[in-house]
């Protein structure tokens, strides 16, 4: 067998389940000293890359080996969490490897910046591995606070001060919320495993203390994943922040709140549902009005944005929205999807502010208006721009196409019956069909209005090989997608047990 | 057939896709230094097509070249890649085969990024090849999404003033159409879906369809029509193509017309009538007053037209508005009819807009009241024009007069069989006026006193390359006039067992 985890186990023992995480921060902790040593930010990056791609490796053989396994009853590896420890690995590959080479990274303390980097890519591992409410709750709030200081790391910019300062009150505030929901399912089940809250509340059934604690998670992990009505930070933030962080926050962290909600919500709902009367159904429209609510709003008000930055966060308000189908349709299958989803957005949505990236490194602006010609000067990262975008509005064959068409159509069919949920496929449907107007936008200016100048640009070679990688994920999975969507299958089958 | 090969190539269907798809990438690479060779590569390719899709018209037995394959399989869909050809895909491949040839040789002269150009032709083809074959709807829908993004930088980077206006309404209306139809999709895909997993294949669906109830059927048949008949166009959601074809180039003119608007009616055949037979009766007299309606108001519109290029791109909805009342007898000889009317107005419509191209780029204006006694000054060109419209009006002997009076057999069956005849007067009417408009174009423009509004010193007449290609369609155009068979033998079996499974003979 080409994929043995016997070697995590025998390296790592007890601490197996959780090695990809341990990796990691132990690369953390030497990322200033090798700084201070070297003074270089090369070596750093190169550090940072070879602890990523160990970590990787390790989850890697983790996870095609099927390897179970759990820790002190805190953290618990399964298929479910490796798809999506192996998501946020890739997102922290991206980030770290272009980084180096951003021109808005250039005054910060680049010994540090990949520290918290690692650390925050650790607190998102931790929730995608915890079993257990607090280890939930540590991971997100290591994740948070590392981004608090990333963003506001880019002191040449105003911005990421106000942007930092929005983003510490509004995530204080989501944290509060999601304490409060935690102590008060904690209260009404006695115990903080999930599994154990689950068999817990399928025998005593719904009650109002469990009701306001779902509804305080809700508006705490909705402010995390930027759902319609708590997504007014998301805009201020991704713009004011250095774009790899932007690119971050926006591909990695908000999937962090999903990953809790799935933990949460799916667990506690469908364990439960099977066996007491429960409020599964009124909780399902719940996800389901504000599903729609938050890809309407993401899509139509991206429309009118100027800023690149802006109208892509706005575009993940709405990817978003699509993800949240999963809560409302609360099926296995709409899980897989909803996970083989989030996989692709890390690449169209990843790749789209990688070029915006690299495009400022070089000295272009964040408007729309200034990619006037690009097609021209940067053929390729024209082309690889218009791939990202044609991606994020579905058009096939491309990776965003197939991850919809499994995701909506999980929303209208299960296992041989239509699901009551069509009428969200069809919000989403049209959804795509407004997305694609402010996405051909950008690619109108790049190919068909004239540029100022037709100078030909070279971006940082980082830069590329994170662009060219996203962008043959891009294609491979719009027509391979089983690639990943067999271990998402997996994934969603251990999630429910 | 009065002549069969005797030999298969392996795989055909599948090079049918790869042949332009490699022969795209090698036109793109024709950059720079190498432009000149760009048209080269081009020709090589697309004739190799085209050669390939000349096979199947002399295979005996088509299902030879079914081809298919496990594609997608997760819990819940299946999605396969499954190539088949059958007596109402045939002809569309071959002219789709014809066609790009055709216009990359017409195009031969094209200075301005010639290896971009011949590129997204050929990228087109890949589309095209791919609606016409595909037998999974996953495929089809991506297939039929592909065809829209060349088109759409044909016309944005090689269209005239109003380029990006057309551009990005074409692209808007046909994609939220394409949306609309991908619900109905799903519905059909769904409904029809027995026990866990969701096929996407035609045969799965057909299969199933069984279940349907006649509200479902209803239902989901407006939703396909729609997304079908914006890209027929129907009216009132033709506004998208007079833009885009006054815009186009003549090449992508003659794609669109020739080619891209039959999707539009082969889904309709292929997708709402063979698998929902009861919404098909059910819409039936709609479709019927839609043609009519498209019919009418395409050659009324016509009249009023001063650009020659919009005055064709309207009589292209009147003659698709044929198409509609054809397929909407639900009949087998409308069946058999309206294919061949696609076939036929892909040939003629092809004729008319490479004859409204040169008029664009030798004369320099297209707009009818300028132009006057051109036939002294170019005498092949006026030629050409009067051969296109005169098979374009039916005259007897051409492919455009079989194709009218089928369908106006089939429509006198209809009218009779629900007590209107008078409907037959609407439709007599619309042929008085296309005869009328095309004459009086053709007064207006090749007749009379020569003008002296526009500069003529420099006009030229037909070059090389626009010659071969016009003769060559137009020599098919009176081929397939004298021996209609040659083409209906390939529909009549097609069309008799579709209406045989509407319950009609």
């Amino acid at each position: 067998m080409i994929f043995d985890s016997s070697i995590v186990t025998s390296v790592f023992g007890q601490f197996a389940p959780i090695a990809p995480m341990i990796v990691l921060i132990i690369g953390a902790l030497v990322m200033p000293a090798v700084f201070f040593a070297t003074k270089r930010r090369g070596a750093v990056t190169g550090v940072a890359m070879a602890v990523i791609l160990i970590s990787i490796l390790f989850n890697v053989l983790m996870l095609a080996d099927g390897y179970q396994g759990e820790y002190a009853g805190l953290f618990a590896y399964d298929a479910f969490s490796g798809v999506m420890i192996l998501l946020f690995q890739a997102v922290i590959f991206l980030t770290a490897l272009v980084s180096v080479s951003s021109s808005e990274t250039t005054r910060m303390h680049y010994g540090a910046y990949n520290s918290l980097l690692l650390a925050a890519a650790v607190g998102m591992m931790f929730v995608a591995t915890a079993s257990d409410l607090i280890t939930i709750f540590l991971g997100i709030e290591l994740a948070s606070i590392t981004s608090y200081v990333l963003v506001a790391m880019k002191r040449s910019d105003p911005r990421a001060a106000e942007a930092a300062v929005k983003y510490v009150i509004i995530g204080g505030l989501s944290t509060a919320l999601t304490l409060y929901g935690l102590s008060m399912l904690y209260g009404v089940a006695g115990t903080t495993n999930i599994a154990d809250i689950a068999a817990a509340l399928s025998t005593q059934g719904f009650s109002w203390a469990f009701g306001i604690a779902m509804i305080t998670m809700i508006a705490g992990f909705g402010f995390k994943i930027a759902a319609v009505p708590f997504h007014a930070w998301a805009p201020d933030v991704y713009e004011g922040a250095a774009t790899p962080v932007s690119m971050f926050l926006g591909t990695g962290s908000k999937k962090v709140g999903f990953v809790a909600l799935f933990k949460i919500f799916l667990v506690i709902f469908v364990a439960a549902n099977a066996t007491a009367s429960f409020a599964t159904e009124e909780m399902q429209y719940i996800f389901a009005i504000i599903a729609a609510i938050t890809m309407t709003v993401g899509n139509v008000v991206a429309i009118s944005q100027t800023n690149i930055k802006r109208m892509l966060a706005y575009s993940s308000i709405a990817q978003a929205g699509y993800i949240l189908i999963v809560m409302a349709v609360m099926t296995e299958y709409a899980l897989a999807s909803g996970m083989f989803h989030m996989f692709t957005h890390v690449f169209m949505k990843g790749g789209a502010f990688l070029v915006v990236g690299a495009l400022i490194t070089v000295g272009i602006g964040e408007k729309i208006s200034d990619y006037r010609g690009l097609a021209k000067r940067a053929p390729f990262i024209a082309f690889a721009m218009t791939v990202f975008l044609f991606a994020l509005a579905g058009i096939p064959p491309l990776a965003g196409f197939t991850s919809k068409l499994f995701l909506f159509s999980s929303a209208i069919y299960d296992n041989g019956v239509m699901t009551q949920w069509i009428w969200l496929a069809f919000i989403a449907i049209l959804n795509s069909a407004i997305s694609l107007y402010y996405y051909t936008r950008v690619v109108k200016a790049m190919y068909i209005e004239k540029g100022d100048t037709a100078e030909r640009i070279r971006i940082p070679k980082t830069f590329a090989a994170a662009i060219a990688i996203s962008f043959v994920f891009v294609i491979v999975l719009g027509v391979f997608p089983q690639l990943i969507m067999d271990f998402c299958a997996d994934a969603a089958s251990a999630l429910f047990g | 057939m009065f002549f069969e090969l005797p030999f298969e190539i392996p795989y055909l269907l599948t090079l049918l896709l790869v042949v332009p798809l490699v022969g795209a990438m090698a036109t793109l690479a024709m950059g720079g230094e190498r432009q000149k060779y760009a048209k080269y590569t081009a020709g090589v390719f697309s004739g190799i097509t085209m050669v390939l899709s000349m096979v199947l018209l002399f295979t005996p037995d088509l299902s030879v070249y079914n081809e298919s394959h496990t594609w997608i399989e997760t819990a819940g869909l299946r999605m396969s890649y499954i190539l088949t050809v059958d007596g109402l895909s045939i002809l569309m491949v071959f002219l789709t085969g014809l066609l790009v040839f055709l216009s990359t040789v017409f195009s031969a002269r094209e200075k301005d990024k010639p290896h971009y150009f011949f590129a997204l032709l050929l990228a087109m083809e890949v589309g095209l090849m791919g609606v016409y074959t595909a037998a999974d709807y996953f495929l089809f829908y991506i297939m039929w999404e592909v065809t829209l993004i060349p088109m759409y930088f044909l016309i944005s980077w090689f269209g005239g003033p109003r380029r990006h206006y057309a551009a990005i309404k074409f692209f808007i209306y046909t994609h939220v159409a394409s949306l609309v139809m991908l619900i109905g999709i799903f519905a059909i895909v769904f409904g029809a879906a027995s026990g866990g997993v969701a096929d996407f294949s035609f045969e799965a669906v057909l299969a199933g369809s069984a279940v349907f109830g006649s509200t479902f059927q209803i239902l989901v048949f407006g939703l396909l029509f729609f997304g079908f008949a914006v890209k027929m166009p129907i009216v009132p959601f033709h506004t998208w193509l007079p833009d885009a074809h006054v815009e186009a180039p003549t090449a992508g003119s003659v794609l669109l017309a020739g080619v891209m608007l039959k999707m539009g009616s082969y889904g309709i055949i292929r997708v709402c009538l063979e698998v929902l037979p009861e919404g098909a009766q059910y819409w039936q007299p709609i479709m019927i007053f839609i043609g009519i309606l498209a019919m009418i108001y395409g050659a009324y519109a016509c009249i009023a037209q001063k650009d020659l290029k919009k005055m064709v791109a309207f009589s292209s909805i009147s003659h698709m508005g044929m198409v509609m009342i054809s397929i909407a007898c639900l009949s087998s000889i409308g069946i058999q009819f309206a294919i061949f009317q696609m076939f036929a107005h892909g040939l003629i419509s092809a004729v008319l807009f490479m004859v409204c191209g040169m008029a664009g780029h030798s004369i320099g204006t297209r707009e009818i009241p300028l132009l006057g006694g051109i036939a002294g000054k170019m005498p092949v060109f006026a030629a050409f024009m009067m051969f296109g419209f005169m098979a374009s009006l039916g005259l007897p002997g051409l492919v455009g007069f079989w194709a009218e009076f089928g369908i106006i057999f089939s429509f006198y069956d209809y009218a009779v069989s629900v007590d209107m005849i008078w409907l037959i007067a609407l439709c007599l009417l619309s042929l008085l006026l296309t005869a009328g408009y095309y004459l009086w174009a053709m007064q207006r423009t090749l007749f009379g006193r020569l003008t002296n509004k526009i500069d003529l010193s420099h006009i030229h007449d037909v070059s090389r390359p626009e010659a071969i290609a016009l003769g060559v369609i137009c020599a098919l155009i009176a081929l397939y006039g004298l021996w209609p068979d040659l083409a209906l033998s390939y529909i009549d079996g097609y069309a008799s067992s579709l209406a045989a499974s509407l319950g009609v003979i």
